[in-house]
């Protein structure tokens, strides 16, 4: 059995990083630290420790990541370099406006950007990722409503953050069903809109990944009933200068920086999440806000009916630098990044229809959504499938979501692919399908290929071992 | 410039293979399309758009910091950036293959057990957005515990934390009172505080479990844990703090990220990811993310929290600085920080400024000047140094890091005289 060496289980002598100091300082006794279990390791040790585990990992740049929902583009470099200019990284965010010009000219420009590409009228770069942008507009939803309307319609194919958010502001959670064409169904949306109703939360593209071809009649439906909508902007992707969700009819929306923007996932974030809402909302938005007079910059902190601010300073500025120098890039051939992402993904759907079933038969936008559900009679699962495709170097697709869809295999292929990894992953599909068939034991077995096989996730959960213990048995 | 490797034969062909004509077809029925072209710039070399970026950031004036005030200028190895520059980690998403995650994974086993250490508490998360929506997230952790919604928060806290728990507050369904009695939910207390002063914990956290409540500190300047005694030591709850001090550098504010740790028995209830260590089917140990009932993809609106993609690269620079610096360096860092404080301090008592801190502190000091702080920040300013935060008419929140040394002591405290 292999054990995995942790940082912990080195000593070695210490780097001198900041100046040797006599540690000892004049803090009463009783406020001092009396033990501290972080070992000393020596930079070399560190390095090649870190290196190790870099290579148990796999990310955009070793390969193709097609994990749906997720849109796992290619990072540009240079957005790296720049966001680690002397200027923006070596900021206090406690400056006054006079030294933080540049910055504010870069979000307030950011804004204006994503304004254009959105359709919507204002944005709030504070939202620390979507989840959060999608919380920034469920209390700017309870701000307008006070507690007169309690309830959040929200569609069966949504993502697991759009209830868990309007939960967390109290609203009351009514699902409405996908009809059989991947959209929303519109005599169930009818029937269950009252005046009780406060939001819609939509996604468009759906997670099916399926444009809302009624888009335009659902914003009016809850409209008219005097209610607001708010779009799930993760697959923007799919929309650039092609169609914007603040002419669908959209009240509010959030992007996530770190899909469309091509700012890094980095394991799981940082992320960001703009809310851009239409005019009439715009007092609600979180403060500080950022203002234009004449030709500078200024923060804008005493709006009464802003909801307040959702987290410090000015959100994850970082990322916006990115995504600023990404719109930059491409400027208005943005729409060429819609295009070819729907291009691959429904290249990718159509080279696969005779291999996985298909449940919604129709043009993708910009991913598209298999079932493993036909495989069962060999055994396997959606699960194998994931697993085996590891085996042979490819990430997995998202699984097992949307929950409505049977063995859901969603696969998101982005426009920074080329044709000839497109055509890779659909032979390797190919073979998987044929595999599945006529050996299923190389998918149940999967992966063989990868440091560690398949972990025991039950065991994980029953017997919780969530830090190195020896350490804290000292401290 | 753009990152499309489709050639114009690619994508014919595909074209084909669909039986279009165009890509435009691919939209037709598309609703509300946008006819006309986005009312962007042209198109950018990369060498023109690191030039438009250069722009910007020279308009911007980085300086010396003797300012604090939730964000704090502290000096990051080099070999930080290097690590989490690989795109093996910083271009992965959450580590929802474990198969082909373990780098991540076990760089989140490693960073909880440092938080774990650190804070002294049993369980730490993989992250949260900031200190200050954690914070916020603590309040929800305490209301699904004890299914009470009154919440006290201690004075001198820093405003941004509590501006963001009373955004969380009034949506959320929270009382913010300043009374602690059987109804409060959760207490929150900053260490050190607002105002750079370390805390009596003892007292505080007895009074509010005696009425039931659950405590969160809040950490206001997490070095300082590597020499004052930490939070878990005083039987408290919950601790929160953000990951910014731990080499995540100044950025305007973000992206830093919050950690959270708590007691065993909260585990359960605690929001975002977890990463535990288990078995493979070849009987090797590895890591996967766990009790992922608690979290929304599973449980959707009865999840503890609504986060999803969180702060996992910042939390992977916390990792290495605080394995670069080890014990012996972090404990130098925070000697380092603790002494120029005091010795700053000191000097500007020597010229008539007064400390307004009772109790014992740690980087950063409240003082009273006797001249308006507008005119002394301005002259700093001229000078390159970035003065105290004004906190109120007179109240000069001022901080000193390991990043500066005698010199710019000296200059400081020379620059205050010559307006004095
Ligand atoms: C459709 C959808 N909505 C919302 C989210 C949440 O975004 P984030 O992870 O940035 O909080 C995601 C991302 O996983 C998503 O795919």
């Amino acid at each position: 059995m292999t054990t995995p060496k942790l940082i912990f289980e080195y000593n070695t002598k210490n780097t001198e990083h900041v100046p040797n100091e006599n540690a000892e300082v004049d803090l009463p006794n009783d406020l001092k630290r009396k033990e501290l279990s972080i070992p000393d390791v020596n930079e070399v040790d560190v390095i090649r420790h870190f290196t190790e585990l870099s290579k148990k990992n796999y990310g955009v740049d070793n390969g193709f990541y097609p994990l749906g929902s997720c849109t796992m583009k290619y990072n540009p470099k240079i957005n790296e370099d720049v966001a680690r200019f002397h200027g923006f990284a070596n900021l206090h965010p406690q400056s006054p406006l006079l030294n933080v010009q540049g910055s504010l000219q870069l979000m307030y420009e950011l804004e204006q950007m994503l304004c254009e590409i959105t359709g919507m009228d204002v944005f709030s770069l504070q939202p620390s990722a979507g989840a959060h942008g999608e919380l920034t507009a469920c209390m700017i939803t309870r701000k307008h409503f006070g507690a007169k309307r309690n309830k959040v319609i929200i569609p069966d194919s949504a993502h697991g953050t759009n209830p868990a958010s309007a939960a967390m502001c109290g609203f009351e959670i009514v699902e409405v069903k996908t009809n059989s064409s991947g959209g929303v169904d519109l005599d169930e949306l009818r029937s269950k809109v009252d005046s009780n109703t406060a939001l819609l939360m939509l996604t468009n593209p759906s997670t099916l990944g399926l444009f809302e071809e009624n888009i335009v009649e659902i914003n009016k439906i809850m409209h008219d009933a005097g209610a607001l909508t708010y779009c799930d902007g993760a697959n923007m992707n799919a929309m650039l200068g092609i169609t914007r969700p603040g002419d669908q009819g959209f009240d509010m929306m959030h992007l996530n920086l770190h899909k469309t923007f091509s700012t890094p996932h980095g394991g799981g974030g940082p992320g960001s999440g703009p809310v851009g809402v239409k005019k009439f909302l715009e007092k609600y938005l979180p403060v500080p806000r950022i203002v234009k007079k004449d030709d500078s910059y200024a923060l804008e902190f005493n709006i009464q009916e802003s909801i307040g601010r959702v987290r410090s300073f000015f959100g994850n500025f970082g990322m916006h630098v990115r995504a600023y120098t990404y719109i930059k890039s491409y400027g208005k051939m943005l729409k060429r990044v819609s295009q070819i992402a729907v291009l691959n993904a429904n290249y990718i759907m159509r080279s696969l229809e005779n291999h996985y079933q298909l449940p919604y038969n129709k043009t993708c936008a910009h991913e598209c959504v298999f079932s493993g559900g036909s495989f069962a009679k060999y055994g396997i699962h959606t699960m194998d499938i994931a697993k085996r495709l590891l085996d042979y170097g490819f990430h997995a697709p998202t699984i097992y979501f949307p929950l409505i869809v049977k063995e859901a295999i969603m696969i998101e292929p982005t426009e920074t692919e080329g044709k000839a990894m497109l055509d890779a992953f659909i032979n390797t599909m190919k073979k998987i399908a044929e595999e599945a068939e006529k050996n299923p034991d190389l998918l149940h077995n999967a992966p063989v290929s990868t440091p560690v096989g398949r972990l025991d996730g039950v065991r994980a959960a029953r017997q919780p071992n969530l830090r190195y213990e020896p350490v804290c048995r000292i401290c | 410039m753009n990152y499309i490797p489709i050639t114009e034969q690619d994508e014919k062909e595909m074209l084909s293979l669909l039986g279009l004509k165009s890509i435009d077809e691919l939209f037709v029925n598309v609703p509300a399309k946008l006819e006309r072209e986005l009312a962007l710039d042209a198109p950018l070399s990369e060498l023109e758009v690191r030039k438009k970026l250069h722009e910007l950031s020279d308009k911007n004036k980085p300086m010396k910091y003797f300012r604090g005030a939730g964000s704090y200028w502290h000096y990051v190895p080099s070999a930080v950036n290097h690590i989490i520059l690989r795109g093996e980690f910083f271009t992965a998403y959450t580590p929802y293959q474990p198969e082909v995650s373990q780098g991540t994974l076990q760089a989140i086993y490693e960073f909880q057990t440092l938080i774990c250490a650190l804070t002294g508490m049993d369980v730490a998360n993989a992250s949260m957005y900031d200190a200050a929506s954690a914070a916020a997230e603590a309040m929800l952790l305490a209301r699904s515990e004890n299914e009470k919604n009154e919440v006290v928060i201690a004075n001198e806290i820093n405003p941004q934390y509590v501006e963001t728990l009373k955004t969380y507050a009034n949506a959320c369904g929270f009382v913010i009172s300043n009374e602690l009695s059987e109804r409060t939910s959760c207490v929150f207390i900053q260490q050190p505080n607002y105002h750079g002063s370390i805390e009596n914990l003892h007292k505080f956290v007895a009074d509010a479990h005696e009425k039931g409540a659950i405590v969160c500190v809040i950490v206001g300047e997490p070095t300082s844990l590597a020499i004052i005694e930490p939070p878990g030591n005083f039987d408290v709850d919950i601790v929160v703090g953000d990951l910014q001090c731990f080499g995540n550098g100044l950025n305007f504010g973000g992206p830093t990220g919050g950690f959270m740790a708590v007691k065993k028995n909260l585990t359960k209830r605690i929001p975002g990811r977890l990463c535990g260590l288990t078995t493979d089917t070849r009987g090797n140990q590895g890591f996967t993310l766990t009790l992922q009932a608690r979290e929304q993809h599973i449980r959707r609106e009865k999840a503890t929290s609504n986060i999803c993609t969180n702060q996992a690269l910042n939390a992977l620079i916390s990792t290495v600085y605080l394995s670069l610096l080890g014990k012996t360096g972090l404990q130098n860092v925070a000697a380092r920080n603790y002494k120029n404080a005091h010795a700053l301090c000191k000097k500007l008592e020597a010229v008539g400024f007064r400390l307004l801190n009772t109790a014992p502190f740690y980087n950063e000091f409240l003082m009273q000047t006797p001249v308006p702080i507008e005119t002394l920040n301005a002259k700093l300013q001229d000078n390159g140094l970035l003065g105290g935060l004004e906190i109120d008419k007179n109240k000069w929140l001022l901080c000193a890091t390991e990043m500066l040394d005698e010199k710019d002591i000296e200059k400081f405290v020379d620059i205050v005289k010559s307006v004095r």
